[in-house]
């Protein structure tokens, strides 16, 4: 099968992993072109693309491109969706698709008219761990789901400029975990009541943001969910999940660079977990840019989808309503109209 | 010093096994055993007095310490009775469902000078006990995040959970000690979901068998409970604190550490099956700490304000769960 042509708008950090890793794992993928506005030239030339341009126009014109993968800074990613479906390419866009519904319906919109497909950066949904523990849900190797947990730690606080644009730990950190429990549940979520709190820098919460929380969900199916979240781990990235149904318990550990064990005169050690999401997502960043490249292919439809974006933020809207009202709040009360057109 | 002679009062499941631990106590004189329905012969032959009637402990004037191991709605009286008579009282949890009714029980204890110790055993459980050591060490520096994981192996029968309070006073309290002992602080504000996914009957009986219980603690952390009436595969009990400097995390116990190898897995032995497995060394260790505040004439390292709180912190749950909201604690 010819390779799919694909253009990368976007060269930050997560950019530029994504066109390193289609260029070197994703061999259906051909990467000819990639625009940004601070693009480091010398690193496309080294990586082989041929076309480099700091304008992302010229990617949206380039007849010969089929998809393209969004890694521009949030705010703009549900415009460039619009570009992208206008122009007739397919779309990867990292998450989020955006902050607001309307921006996000929006982009589905023109994708759906336009017939392109929108594959969204939930790189959990792609890692193997994470995948063995949905598969045994999905399967009943766990009888009937009972609950969830996701422990989602950071290693580190991200820069105060950051926290001011991401939309706040629920959109931009939590969003992930909202995600996953849909994934892992196969059910919506029904109910959430978010605790938040900043106990790591008080820039965190002079910046309108918080650094620490606990959310608890109540599913469609009936399970009861918890999500923990914190802006700094010390002991690295730490990313676990656990699914207990009326067959068992099934956990998923962090990951270790190496698994030997030291046994020393004052204790026992392992490695610590991955300093970083790169790091252990690795597999899955591959993972979700292969299975891209393989439905612009054959035409199969994306696993996870702008409507999966959607959904996400909408829980992470009604998170953080329910820590700033300090109440638990039914999803459906919030978007009876939104679910009753869909 | 002298031997502390204690009476044990009600001989039921737990009251036989603090009399049997008691026993290996070379501090202790297990003087005698109350209880209604007992059956005499096995406590003569280990040279304990049995009797039916709990006064004859209470009257005991060589009695200094009572053991309060009845059925839950004579706990509070038993231990007012004690300590009018000027014993150390030792009481299962919970003192009693109603607040107030606890409330007028300390105050009795507190006119009489006596000690109480409310038994909330994991806190002397040696894994948990570690736990709590990390944090006042400083090992994980401020405390951000608590987290504890409790499910029973198989839910109890609906006749006993119609009497039982509701689960969050009758199993969750445990971890509300637990949450309080972990983190050093009283709990503010507690939001919870509860649902029947176990047992209908559970329901019928007005009760719930699952529950996510979140909470705002007065120095700032976050902490959630999650309860199961059931884990088929026994007794889940794990916790973790989380801070400023890391993480301590208390994984479940196994009767024995062994892995087995073959062509169709890799298998590891379930956790303990209940609490009297594994919390057995803790109500050996809480029994000896009681023992030694009354010889060291020290404060119970569990009071009356523990068994109370507990209360407060599980009415508390029970109202949020009724009205969907978060709900704060009750002053004490």
């Amino acid at each position: 099968m010819k390779q799919t042509t694909v253009g990368i708008i976007g060269a930050g950090r997560i950019g530029r992993m994504h066109a390193e890793n289609l260029v070197r794992h994703v061999p259906e993928a051909d990467v000819t072109a990639v625009a940004s506005p601070h693009l480091d030239d010398a690193w496309a030339a080294e990586l082989g693309i041929p076309s480099r341009s700091t304008d992302n126009g010229s990617v949206f014109s380039d007849p010969e491109i089929e998809a393209v993968v969004i890694t521009a800074p949030s705010g703009l990613h549900s415009e460039l969706i619009c570009q992208a479906a206008a122009a007739g390419k397919h779309v990867f866009c990292e998450k989020p698709v955006g902050f607001e519904e309307e921006a996000i319906e929006n982009a589905i919109a023109a994708a759906r008219s336009a017939g392109v497909q929108v594959q969204v950066g939930f790189n959990r949904r792609f890692d193997p761990d994470v995948c063995a523990l949905a598969d045994a849900v999905h399967n009943g190797e766990l009888g009937v789901l009972h609950g969830l947990r996701v422990i989602n730690r950071d290693p580190a606080s991200p820069p105060i400029d950051f926290v001011k644009r991401s939309g706040g730990l629920f959109f931009d950190f939590a969003i992930h975990d909202f995600d996953t429990i849909r994934y892992l549940s196969g059910s919506e979520i029904e109910e959430v009541y978010a605790a938040g709190a900043v106990l790591i820098d008080p820039a965190i919460g002079d910046a309108g943001d918080i650094d620490t929380a606990i959310t608890s969900l109540r599913l469609a199916n009936g399970a009861l969910c918890s999500i923990d979240n914190s802006r700094q781990a010390r002991y690295g990235y730490d990313q676990r999940f656990e699914a207990f149904g009326t067959k068992g318990n099934m956990m998923v550990d962090n990951t270790r660079p190496t698994i030997r064990e030291s046994f020393l005169e004052d204790g026992v050690y392992t490695d610590l977990p991955p300093t970083n999401f790169v790091e252990r997502y690795r597999e899955a960043f591959i993972a979700e840019l292969r299975a891209f490249v393989t439905c612009v292919q054959t035409g199969a439809p994306v696993s996870v989808t702008a409507d999966d974006a959607l959904a996400a933020v909408r829980i992470a809207k009604v998170a953080k309503r329910s820590m700033i009202e300090n109440r638990p709040i039914k999803v459906a009360s919030e978007y009876e109209v939104a679910g009753s057109s869909r | 010093m002298n031997k502390i002679t204690i009476g044990v009062v009600g001989a039921g499941r737990i009251g036989t096994i603090h009399a049997g631990n008691l026993l290996a106590m070379p501090e202790v004189r297990l003087k005698s055993v109350a209880d209604p329905y007992l059956d005499p012969d096995p406590w003569s032959a280990r040279g304990i007095a049995p009797t039916l009637d709990p006064e004859d402990v209470f009257n005991d004037p060589e009695i200094d310490a009572i053991l309060v191991c009845s059925p839950t709605p004579t706990h509070a009286e038993f231990t007012e009775i004690a300590a009018e008579a000027g014993k150390h009282v030792f009481c299962e949890k919970p003192i009693a469902l109603d607040p107030d009714r606890i409330r007028r029980t300390l105050d009795v204890v507190d006119k009489a000078g006596v000690k109480l110790q409310v038994g909330f055993n994991r806190r002397f459980d040696p894994t948990f006990a570690r736990v709590r050591q990390a944090v006042v060490d400083g090992e994980i520096g401020g405390v951000h995040l608590v987290k504890v994981v409790a499910r029973d192996p198989s839910p109890p029968p609906p006749e006993y959970v119609a009497e039982s309070g509701g689960m969050f006073l009758d199993m969750t309290i445990h971890d509300f000690d637990m949450v309080r002992f972990l983190s050093g602080s009283e709990v503010d504000e507690v939001q919870a979901f509860g649902a029947v996914l176990v047992d209908p009957a559970i329901g019928e009986a007005g009760d719930i068998d699952t529950a996510v219980v979140t909470m705002k603690l007065e120095n700032g952390a976050l902490a959630v409970i999650e309860n199961s009436r059931k884990a088929v595969f026994g007794y889940d009990q794990r916790l973790e604190v989380f801070g400023s400097k890391g993480g301590v995390e208390a994984a479940n116990e196994a009767p024995c550490q062994v892995t087995l190898r073959t062509a169709a897995g890799i298998r590891a032995e379930n956790p303990l099956y209940f609490f009297l497995e594994r919390y057995q060394r803790s109500f050996i260790i809480e029994l000896e700490a009681f023992v030694a505040s009354i010889r060291e004439d020290r404060e119970p390292p569990v009071g009356g304000r523990d068994g109370l709180m507990s209360v407060l912190v599980g009415l508390a749950a029970a109202r949020s769960m009724a009205e969907n909201r978060p709900v704060k604690v009750e002053a004490p």
